[in-house]
C-alpha cells in the first residue's frame, strides 16, 4: 500500500479518542511520525502511541497537557521544539461540545467553549507556525464542524466557537501562504463518536435521514480527509473549507 | 490508491484530463480514456500506461458535440463488462467572448460540451452504477470562474456554474443509491487552455493567491484521485477548489 504521509512529521490534538484517536492510527500506518496530544496521561494512552510506533516503525510522541493551561502547552512546544524533527502539519482536532438553549448557556460555559474550542487551537497554532514558517512549508487542518455554517438548536455556544476556529484558519491561509504554509478547514457532520451519543435518539434520526448518503460519517472518514490535506496530493489546496457531511442541505435537515 | 477501480475520464488527450489519465494509471485503476480524436501519440500514451502499470487503459474516442456519438461510447463501456466505480468529467471547451459580443452559437456550442454532454454521458454512467449497486463517485470540472466570475468568461462560467447546480441535485438524488456527485473548481492551471491568456493577466491573478503560483494540472488530478479513492466515501454535494487560494 501507498504510504500518503511517508516521512512527515505531523502534531494532532486531542488523540485520547474519537476522531483524534483514529487520525494517529491512520497518520502512523502511512508513514508519519506524530506527536498525540492528549489532556491526560493514562496507562492505556501511552500504551497505544508505543504499540502504534513499533507496528509502524514511526515515532508517536505523547504531549500530555491541558488546552487551558497555557504554561503546559508552553511546555509540550519546548518537547516539540527539542525532538528538531520538522513539522509538517498540525491538526487542531481537540474539541468539547456543550449542547444548550440559548436563553440557559452560561457565561461560563460559554467561556469554557471558547478558552477550548478556539483560544487553545489559537495559541497553539501561533506557536507552531512560528516552527512551520522556519521550514517554509506546512500544513495546517482545524476540525469545525458543519454546525458552525449551517447553525444546529442548542449549540449556539459550541458552534460559534467553532465558526470562530474556522475563520481564524482562513486568515491564516492568507497570512501564511507566502511561507508555503497551507490551512484549511474540515467541517464534520454527525460523525459516530461519543460526542455524538449526548443527541438525544429522536435527533439523530432525522440528522441520519437529512444526509444525501443516509450515514453518519466515521472517524476514519475525517482522518483520510485530514490526511489528504495534510499530504503533498493537496499542494495547491489552501483556504478550502471541506464538508465532510454525507451531503446536508438546510431544507432537507428541517424536514 | 485506486487499485482495482475502473473509472471513465473524458478529456484525456491534453492537460488536467492527460495529467488525470497518468495519474490514475499509476494508481491502480483501469480507466476509459475518452478523448475527441485519435491520434497516434494518444494511443501509445494508452499503450505505454497500461503496460508500464498493469492496467487496462481503453481508449474511446466521440465528440461531444455529437450526442449520439456518446451513446455509442456508452455503449462501448456498457460491453466491456466491467463495473463503473467512477466518471471524472474533464473535457470542455471555452469561446471567450465580451458580453456584447458572444454569438448565440458559441453559447450553444459551449453549453453542449461543458453542460449537455456532461449529464448525458452521466446518465448513461449512472444507470451501469446502479445496475451493479455499485458505491460509485461521479466529478465534475467545473471553474472558479463559475464561483467568482471572470471578464470575458460569462458564457463559459454560467456553463460551468449550470454544472454546479446539477451536481447539487444529483448529489441528493443519487444518495440514497451510494452514489457521490462533486464538483472540482481548478483555479489557473498550467495548460494548453490558460496559455492562450495574456501574461499580464496571469501575472494580475496570481497576486491574488496565497499560494502565489500557477498551479500544476497533475495537482487537480491529485485532489480528482482524492474523490476518487475510499479516502472521501462521506464527502458528496460538495464543490472543492483547486486554486492556490485565490481571495
Amino acid at each position: 500500500m501507498m504510504k500518503m504521509l511517508e516521512g512527515k512529521t505531523v502534531i494532532v490534538t486531542g488523540t485520547s479518542r474519537g476522531i483524534g484517536h483514529k487520525m494517529v492510527e491512520v497518520f502512523a500506518k502511512n508513514g508519519a511520525n506524530v506527536f498525540a496530544h492528549a489532556r491526560i496521561e493514562t496507562e492505556e494512552h501511552k500504551q497505544f502511541c508505543e504499540r502504534l510506533a513499533e507496528r509502524e516503525d514511526v515515532q508517536i510522541i505523547p504531549l500530555y497537557f491541558d488546552l487551558r493551561d497555557a504554561d503546559g502547552m508552553k511546555e509540550a512546544v519546548k518537547i516539540i521544539r527539542e525532538t528538531k524533527l520538522p513539522i509538517d502539519g498540525l491538526v487542531n482536532n481537540a474539541g468539547i461540545i456543550y449542547n444548550a438553549l440559548f436563553q440557559m448557556t452560561s457565561m461560563d460555559e460559554l467561556r469554557n467553549q471558547f478558552e477550548v474550542n478556539f483560544f487553545a487551537p489559537f495559541l497553539f497554532t501561533q506557536y507552531i507556525s512560528k516552527l512551520m514558517v522556519r521550514n517554509k512549508k506546512g500544513s495546517i487542518v482545524s476540525i469545525s464542524s458543519s454546525v458552525a455554517q449551517d447553525g444546529n438548536a442548542g449549540k449556539s455556544a459550541y458552534g460559534a466557537s467553532k465558526a470562530a476556529l474556522l475563520t481564524m484558519t482562513l486568515s491564516i491561509a492568507e497570512e501564511l501562504g507566502t511561507y508555503g504554509i497551507r490551512a484549511n478547514v474540515i467541517c464534520p457532520g454527525v460523525t459516530e463518536t461519543d460526542m455524538v451519543s449526548t443527541m438525544p435518539e429522536y435527533i439523530f434520526d432525522i440528522q441520519k435521514e437529512a444526509t444525501f448518503l443516509k450515514k453518519f460519517g466515521t472517524t476514519e472518514d475525517i482522518a483520510n480527509t485530514a490526511m489528504y490535506l495534510l499530504s503533498d496530493y493537496s499542494s495547491y489546496i489552501t483556504g478550502q473549507v471541506f464538508r465532510v457531511d454525507g451531503g446536508v442541505t438546510q431544507y432537507n435537515k428541517r424536514k | 490508491m485506486l487499485t482495482g477501480k475502473n473509472i471513465v475520464v473524458t478529456g484525456c488527450l491534453q492537460g488536467i484530463g492527460k495529467e488525470t489519465l497518468i495519474k490514475f494509471a499509476q494508481n491502480g485503476a483501469n480507466v476509459f480514456a475518452c478523448a475527441y480524436q485519435e491520434t497516434d501519440e494518444f494511443v501509445e500514451l494508452c499503450k505505454r500506461l497500461s503496460e508500464d502499470n498493469k492496467v487496462q487503459i481503453i481508449p474511446i474516442y466521440f465528440d461531444m458535440m455529437d450526442n449520439a456519438s456518446i451513446k455509442e461510447a456508452a455503449k462501448a463501456i456498457q460491453k466491456s463488462k466491467m463495473e463503473i466505480h467512477g466518471l471524472v468529467n474533464i473535457a470542455g471547451i471555452n469561446r471567450d467572448a465580451l458580453f456584447n459580443m458572444i454569438t448565440y452559437q458559441d453559447m450553444l456550442d459551449t453549453f453542449q460540451v461543458n453542460f449537455f454532454a456532461q449529464i448525458i454521458l452521466s446518465q448513461y454512467i449512472v444507470k451501469l452504477m446502479q445496475r451493479y449497486k455499485t458505491a460509485g463517485s461521479i466529478v465534475f470540472t467545473s471553474s472558479i470562474t463559475a464561483l467568482d466570475g471572470n471578464a470575458g468568461q460569462v458564457t463559459y462560467g454560467a456553463s460551468k456554474a449550470a454544472l454546479i447546480g446539477a451536481m447539487r441535485s444529483m448529489a441528493l438524488e443519487l444518495g440514497p443509491s451510494g452514489i457521490r456527485v462533486n464538483a472540482v473548481c481548478p483555479g489557473f492551471i498550467k495548460t494548453p487552455m490558460t496559455e492562450k491568456l495574456d501574461p499580464n493577466v496571469i501575472e494580475k491573478k496570481i497576486k491574488t493567491m496565497e499560494i502565489p503560483r500557477l498551479g500544476e494540472a497533475s495537482e487537480v488530478a491529485d485532489t480528482f484521485m482524492y474523490l476518487m479513492s475510499d479516502l472521501s466515501t462521506h464527502i458528496s454535494g460538495q464543490v472543492i477548489r483547486v486554486d492556490g487560494g485565490i481571495r
